[in-house]
């Protein structure tokens, strides 16, 4: 049976429960709005990076390279789009 | 009767109902002349189920020149309308919906699709591979993009056509001011062919990443091939971002949400902001290309290997990042603050850096070079300085403060089109003629490519460079008519005969084709132009495998190589070679596409219901479907290539 | 057909292993779809016209469900590759099986969640806000039961062709498929629910 659940992905299962929970202190507890964003950007990208290279085996061939590029550009450009959309939109209209 | 009313065009004229009957006639001609030579089976099995991507290539450039001449129409009917003041050939209404489907057709249905061809047909001869990575998906993605051309085509004289310009503004684009389907047709049309266009920048990518042949590390793919990497990558980053903008607007028009809306929250310039997140990538998507062909050409033909490859590729690589963060430069004038419009403008003044590397690079790579003129070689010399003054009056452009004086004038339509006609249209064509012989055997006629070119180049500046003036005095854009008392009829005028010489010119590329079919001599080389590059070391035609052995590859210049240097090509025996089987579905799942697109844009949602379903089943059984393809044997691969080399 | 043995059977062959590194480039986009409707939603948050405001209809306990839920079946379909790595082919079945359950529950709380917003006057069409949280959040839930169909299908393909080259690559380009929606959802529980009820 222990062949079944390897110890790599069960430990990260348990951390993405932990950060979960960290993550919920946000609702239950007291806190400044800069505090909790902070909280939860941490948490979400870190459980993000987790799911990457635990379950979804990104650097396990040579194409990691392409794989990684790949995912990084498109984070940055998914940053730079919702960002650049609030500051044009919102935060400085 | 209100049912049919629908489907009615809201603002008749005659062009329109000529049009139907033309559209009309042609159909049935095609289907009687297909009948009549018995050539259903043939098109069937050689064409409408192909995986080849050279054959999916020349149906892309089928599609694309006859989206030309659409496009250019439009154009032309714009140009005679403005050619004098007050004039009434056309209406508002119709101006408005011709200046929009002229935008939309030629970026989207023909630059686009031409885009595609050459990166259908080169890149795998380019790079020494069988095919591309997913040939299925290529025929899916051509057949998609078809279908969307197509569907947004017939809404000319179906319900009527997009009217609210090709970025489709909110609130104009809403259901207040755009009451017709035409914006309906707008949303769901280019919705199809972009879900084709983003499949295609995924396969393209795979397959220049693991496909290229021995020995060919990134750094020695040529110029063509890298930027066509670029402008796949650039695709997969922005096409999902107008899928997503299609969707919602497709939700605001017929399913009542207030994404875009005046009220309840919506906000009307959301839509802007999102469009040019997508619609200033495009723009590179469309030139990299562009960029990647004169470096062939003109390497090619200043008989020297290309100056700067490292800065060639570094500056595309720049370029594709910063293509992302400079799209607040279309809605200066929008109302954001000084901050947002400083940032902007400092990006879009540091993309004219790599690009003025590139422009470099050319000129040294010409220095010391044995020029010859050839057509392409024509094409690509007049490039230089007509993109050069495009490139300048977009920095003026880029200066958001400037940028109050120029917006929405013509001096906008003047800079636009100087960086597109000479950048990409240019490159098309130098494409076209430099490419031609390794598609169909013959060369085009040089000496009638190189009247077209001056033709086209003289035509362009008489007909765009009047509008930088007019542009810079206060003639607006989209302006169906002005007044005599305002002064524009000289400029406007001499605009008119510039585009009647163009449409001369472009009248000419089709003579070209035709006599060169006739008169051409078919006894040419594999390498007609003494190129530098692996597609011109295989046989023309190309057979099926493209390379019966794959090709072992030293530098960026591997074909040279083998010429100068006795390189070795071609190592080894043959073998067997794996090739995909053919494959209806792509096509018949466009077609239930194409279906599902005309009732969702008169909201028919039982044949909405009912196609959808059928596109799922179609991937279903792709899901089930076991399809190992074929080998071409030995023996067949030595007689295919006894044949060739006869010939 | 040339099978590598010194990998897995999903990279096997070359086919293989140009349809995995196709599927990451798709996820790229897929990336890019999301970060759209991210802008869309945080441009539109506080624009709620008449309608409610966030805080008014997010419930911790049905979003807390949906997580605790898609969380576990990554977890599972995690599993199940790993089993179908070292050749269990029954266990496989068994955890991709789960996995789908879970996927199944957590589309039935959305369903839950989203009718509850529509007796709340929180509908498509009531203001920009919802229209920004409905579309998002049923872009993610159209990805789901599309995986879900999708998973049932391959659960069928390994059931009656067994763990093939093709069967195993199919399946492992579903759990990339699956853990990303996992990713996906855990921004939409920090940066729309969370923080909106912060």
């Amino acid at each position: 049976m222990n062949q079944l659940f390897p110890m790599k992905q069960v430990l990260g299962f348990v951390f993405s429960l932990l950060l979960t929970t960290v993550a919920l202190a946000v609702y239950f507890l007291d806190m400044s709005f800069a505090a909790g964003m902070t909280i939860l950007l941490v948490t979400a990208f870190i459980q993000a990076g987790l799911q990457l290279v635990v379950f979804m085996h990104a650097g396990e061939t040579k194409d990691k390279g392409a794989i990684y590029t790949n995912v990084f550009y498109g984070l940055i450009i998914a940053l730079v789009t919702v960002f650049g959309t609030l500051l044009a939109m919102i935060w400085d209209m | 009767m209100d049912f049919f009313d629908r489907f009615a065009v809201p603002h008749p004229s005659i062009a329109i109902y000529a049009s139907m009957a033309a559209i009309g006639l042609t159909v049935i001609a095609v289907i009687a002349g297909l009948t009549y030579f018995k050539k259903w089976g043939y098109l069937w099995r050689e064409w409408l189920t192909t995986v080849d991507h050279k054959r999916i290539g020349i149906m892309y450039l089928l599609s694309a020149l006859l989206m030309l001449f659409r496009g250019g129409v439009d154009a032309i009917m714009m140009r005679a309308q403005l050619a004098v003041p007050e004039n009434t050939l056309l209406d508002a209404q119709h101006y408005n919906e011709i200046f929009t489907t002229h935008g939309i057709v030629m970026i989207l249905f023909m630059a686009m699709p031409f885009i595609m061809f050459f990166m259908n047909f080169v890149v795998p001869l380019q790079i020494g591979a069988r095919d591309v990575a997913f040939p299925r998906l290529n025929a899916l993605s051509f057949w998609l993009f078809f279908m969307g051309a197509m569907l947004f085509n017939i809404s000319f004289v179906v319900g009527g056509s997009p009217d609210a310009g090709w970025t489709s503004y909110f609130p104009l684009a809403g259901n207040e001011f755009s009451e017709s389907v035409g914006t309906n047709y707008y949303m769901i049309a280019i919705q199809i062919a972009g879900i084709g266009t983003l499949m295609t920048g995924i396969n393209f990518i795979t397959t220049i990443l693991k496909m290229r042949a021995p020995g060919m590390t990134l750094m020695k793919m040529p110029m063509f091939t890298w930027s066509a990497l670029i402008a796949n990558v650039i695709i997969v980053f922005a096409f999902p971002v107008l899928a997503v903008l299609l969707a919602m607007g497709t939700l605001d028009r017929q399913f009542g949400t207030h994404f875009f809306t005046m009220d309840n929250g919506g906000m009307d310039m959301l839509w802007a902001n999102i469009f040019w997140v997508w619609g200033h990538p495009e723009v590179y998507i469309l030139i990299l290309p562009a960029f990647g062909i004169y470096s062939e050409v003109i390497s090619t033909f200043a008989r020297r290997n290309l100056y700067g490859y490292k800065s060639m590729v570094g500056s595309m690589v720049i370029i594709s990042l910063l293509s992302f963060l400079v799209w607040a430069h279309h809605f200066f004038t929008m109302g954001q603050g000084a901050l947002t419009n400083s940032i902007f403008s400092i990006t879009t003044m540091a993309i004219a850096v790599p690009t003025g590397v590139k422009i470099f690079n050319w000129l040294l790579t010409l220095r010391k070079g044995k020029i010859v003129f050839t057509t392409p070689m024509l094409y690509s010399m007049l490039f230089i300085p007509l993109f050069t003054l495009g490139g300048v009056t977009g920095v003026m452009l880029a200066m958001s403060a400037a940028d109050y004086q120029y917006h929405n004038t013509m001096f906008l339509v003047a800079h636009f089109h100087n960086v597109i006609i000479p950048g990409v249209v240019y490159a098309m064509l130098a494409g076209l003629h430099y490419y031609w012989p390794k598609m169909f055997g013959f060369m085009l006629n040089e000496k009638i490519g190189k009247w077209t070119a001056w033709l086209l180049s003289i035509g362009f500046i008489f007909a765009f460079m009047p509008m930088y003036v007019s542009g810079l005095d206060g003639q607006a854009r989209r302006m169906y008519t002005y007044s005599e008392a305002s002064g524009f009829s000289l400029m406007n005028m001499i605009s008119f005969v510039g585009a009647a010489i163009m449409a001369i010119g472009f009248v000419l590329i089709v003579y070209n084709i035709y006599y060169s079919t006739r008169y051409e001599s078919r006894d040419i080389s594999n390498d007609p132009w003494d190129a530098r590059t692996l597609e011109w070391s295989t046989h023309t035609p190309v057979p099926e495998y493209n390379f019966a052995i794959l090709p072992d590859v030293r530098s960026n210049e591997a074909l040279w190589d083998a010429k100068k240097n006795g390189h070795v090509l071609f190592k080894g025996d043959y073998e067997k070679i794996h090739m995909p089987n053919n494959s209806g579905i792509p096509f018949i799942m466009s077609c239930i596409f194409f279906v599902w697109g005309f009732s969702f844009i008169f909201s028919l949602w039982i044949p909405v219901i009912v196609t959808t379903i059928g596109i799922f089943v179609c991937m279903a059984l792709r899901s089930f479907e076991q399809d190992h393809g074929r080998y071409i044997t030995v023996k067949e691969i030595e007689e295919t290539e006894t044949n060739l080399r006869g010939a | 057909m040339k099978i590598d043995n010194s990998l897995p059977l999903e990279y096997s062959t070359e086919e293989n292993s140009l349809k995995i590194l196709g599927f990451w480039i798709f996820l790229g986009a897929e990336i890019m779809l999301f970060a759209t409707l991210f802008a869309t939603y945080f441009t539109l948050e506080n624009r709620t016209g008449s309608g409610p405001t966030g805080a008014e209809i997010f419930q911790i306990t049905p979003v807390l469900f949906e997580t605790l839920l898609l969380l576990t079946s990554s977890f599972t379909v995690g599993l199940g590759i790993h089993a179908m790595r070292i050749g269990n082919k029954k266990a496989m079945i068994s955890f991709f099986s789960i996995t789908l359950l879970l996927g199944l529950a957590f589309l039935g709380v959305e369903v839950f969640e989203f009718v509850t917003y529509v007796h709340e006057g929180a509908t498509l069409q009531t203001s920009a806000f919802t229209a920004a949280l409905l579309t998002t959040l049923g872009t993610h839930g159209a990805h789901v039961t599309l995986g879900f169909f999708w998973g049932l299908f391959i659960i069928l393909q390994v059931k009656k062709r067994g763990l093939t080259p093709q069967t195993t690559n199919k399946a492992f380009i579903f759990s990339l498929y699956w853990h990303f929606l996992d990713v996906v959802w855990i921004f939409i529980f920090s940066f729309i629910y969370l923080k909106g009820m912060m």
